[in-house]
């Protein structure tokens, strides 16, 4: 009987501890989702008009996007993310002006690196269209901004949403960068906690909280994919 | 005044020479069926008239405008109006796949602001009844045999109303018992007097429904005459060796 008693505080008070973390937590939810609704909202429609540029016919505008994409991809994310948070400062003469805020010079850097991966996938897309999309549209009197927006940009979202969708979950995972530039999201809490208590649960309550936004993410572009299937 | 006017059409793509010289007229209302081998430049004649290739040397005159003038070519926009007047059928159909039947055929004149919306959808719905496709409007491409798909295209070319239609082996992408349902309706718009150029391999198609028959081999028009004349009693050789062949 007593040991069930004691057995019964402790489990009391765990979860409430866990509830406690969790609650704690919280402020850290809106850098978090902070960081990835800018992300997306920003870097889909960036992306979208390097991948244009990408495919330009003209080579110096080629050139040059895919030298951007060469570079935000083949280089760390933490790194670009240093690099514009601690790095700018030091370029000399406009480095002051480029100081920013640590959540600022996180969107900054994010945006940027997601774009060219956003680049890359609509280019795909873009070139999965068909020629004979743009013959029928070019004999039925389209401009050219209404062929990309009624016939093209249709077409290659279907293609790329699967590839949006991976991006966007990964984009999730990613935000969790952001706390070495000591930004305070969901990571930067649970270390405190864990290093404050010692005891290790907060990163299982951060988990928790990654996956259910992972979770919902794919439920969403389950249901996208779905909308765009023809 | 003839619709359409080509004279000395030349075109080569790299140092492959494909128009070699290519002369022939289209009068008003008149069905031009083009017969010839695989490789004679049939298609890359048909998308020089619609601009989808440019040429390298030549003059195309549609209904009097100069789309080519002593091998110059006008700015975009003139370009553009001219080609307006017509409309072309490819081989592939070409329909937008993201859109429903009814959405293929309202899109174009809306774009082009031709037709408000609700204007465009009765014309749609009315093209459709024409080419035999009544209910089939929420469809998307997708569900439809090719036989319907290409009476799609040819509906929603209809809806920009051109004086000119342009037809690249509107049959050969389907199965033999499908290519009927879409010569009978070629042949309805005949009947109407639609001034239509058809690239076929469909022999019997050309001999009953066209007014005028235009061999090309070899990169040129070598014969041009009445159904009759290039079916039983062809000048040259080459074309009494592709009928046998074919027939
Ligand atoms: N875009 C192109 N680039 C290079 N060669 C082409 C192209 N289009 C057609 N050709 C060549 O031009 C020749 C004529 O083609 P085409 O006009 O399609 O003939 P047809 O329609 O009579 O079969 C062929 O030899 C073909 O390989
Ligand atoms: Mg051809």
């Amino acid at each position: 009987m007593e040991a069930l008693q004691q057995f019964w505080d402790g489990l009391v008070s765990q979860l409430s501890y866990l509830g406690k973390l969790g609650i704690n937590m919280l402020p850290g939810l809106q850098y978090t989702v902070g960081l990835f609704a800018v992300t997306v909202l920003l870097s889909i429609p960036l992306g979208l008009c390097l991948a244009l540029l990408r495919n330009s016919r003209i080579r110096v505008v080629k050139g040059l996007t895919g030298f951007y994409v060469w570079i935000m991809r083949g280089t760390p994310l933490l790194l670009q993310l240093f690099f514009f948070y601690y790095g700018l400062t030091f370029i000399p003469v406009v480095g002051p002006y480029l100081t920013m805020g640590r959540f600022q010079a996180a969107c900054v850097t994010f945006v940027l690196n997601y774009a060219a991966y956003f680049c890359e996938i609509f280019r795909g897309g873009i070139l999965s269209v068909e020629s004979g999309q743009y013959e029928a549209a070019q004999v039925l009197g389209f401009t050219k901004w209404q062929t990309n927006l009624k016939i093209v940009f249709p077409q290659m979202l279907k293609v790329s949403l699967p590839s949006v969708s991976n991006e966007c979950i990964t984009l999730v995972k990613d935000t969790a960068l952001i706390t070495a530039i000591g930004v305070t999201e969901i990571l930067y809490f649970a270390k405190s906690a864990v290093n404050r208590d010692v005891d290790v649960s907060a990163y299982a309550i951060a988990a928790i909280i990654y996956l259910i936004m992972t979770y919902g993410l794919t439920k969403l572009f389950n249901w996208l994919e779905k909308k765009f299937h023809y | 005044m003839s619709m359409i006017t080509v004279r000395d059409l030349r075109k080569a793509f790299g140092s492959d020479s494909v128009l070699e010289g290519v002369t022939f007229s289209v009068e008003k209302g008149e069905t031009v069926a083009v017969i010839g081998p695989s490789g004679a430049g049939k298609s890359t004649m048909l998308r020089c008239l619609i601009n989808l290739e440019s040429a390298d040397s030549g003059e195309i005159r549609i209904e009097d405008q100069p789309l080519l003038d002593n091998g110059k070519y006008p700015d975009e926009k003139a370009r553009r109006k001219i080609c307006s007047k017509m409309g072309m059928v490819f081989q592939n159909f070409n329909l937008f796949p993201h859109l429903t039947v009814l959405q293929n055929l309202v899109l174009p004149p809306v774009n082009a602001k031709k037709y408000t919306r609700p204007q465009a959808e009765e014309k749609a719905c009315a093209l459709l009844k024409k080419v035999g496709l009544e209910g089939k409007e929420q469809s998307r491409p997708s569900e439809l045999s090719g036989g319907q798909k290409q009476r799609v295209a040819i509906a929603r070319a209809l809806m920009m109303e051109p004086d000119v239609l342009l037809f690249d082996e509107p049959t050969s992408a389907l199965d033999p018992q499908l290519t009927g349902e879409v010569l009978a309706v070629i042949r309805e718009l005949a009947r109407e007097h639609m001034t239509m150029i058809v690239v076929t391999h469909e022999m019997g198609f050309a001999r009953e429904a066209a007014d005028k028959v235009l061999f090309m081999g070899d990169h040129v028009i070598i014969e041009e005459g009445t159904p009759e004349e290039i079916f039983y009693h062809p000048k040259d050789p080459r074309i009494t060796e592709f009928v046998s062949k074919i027939l």
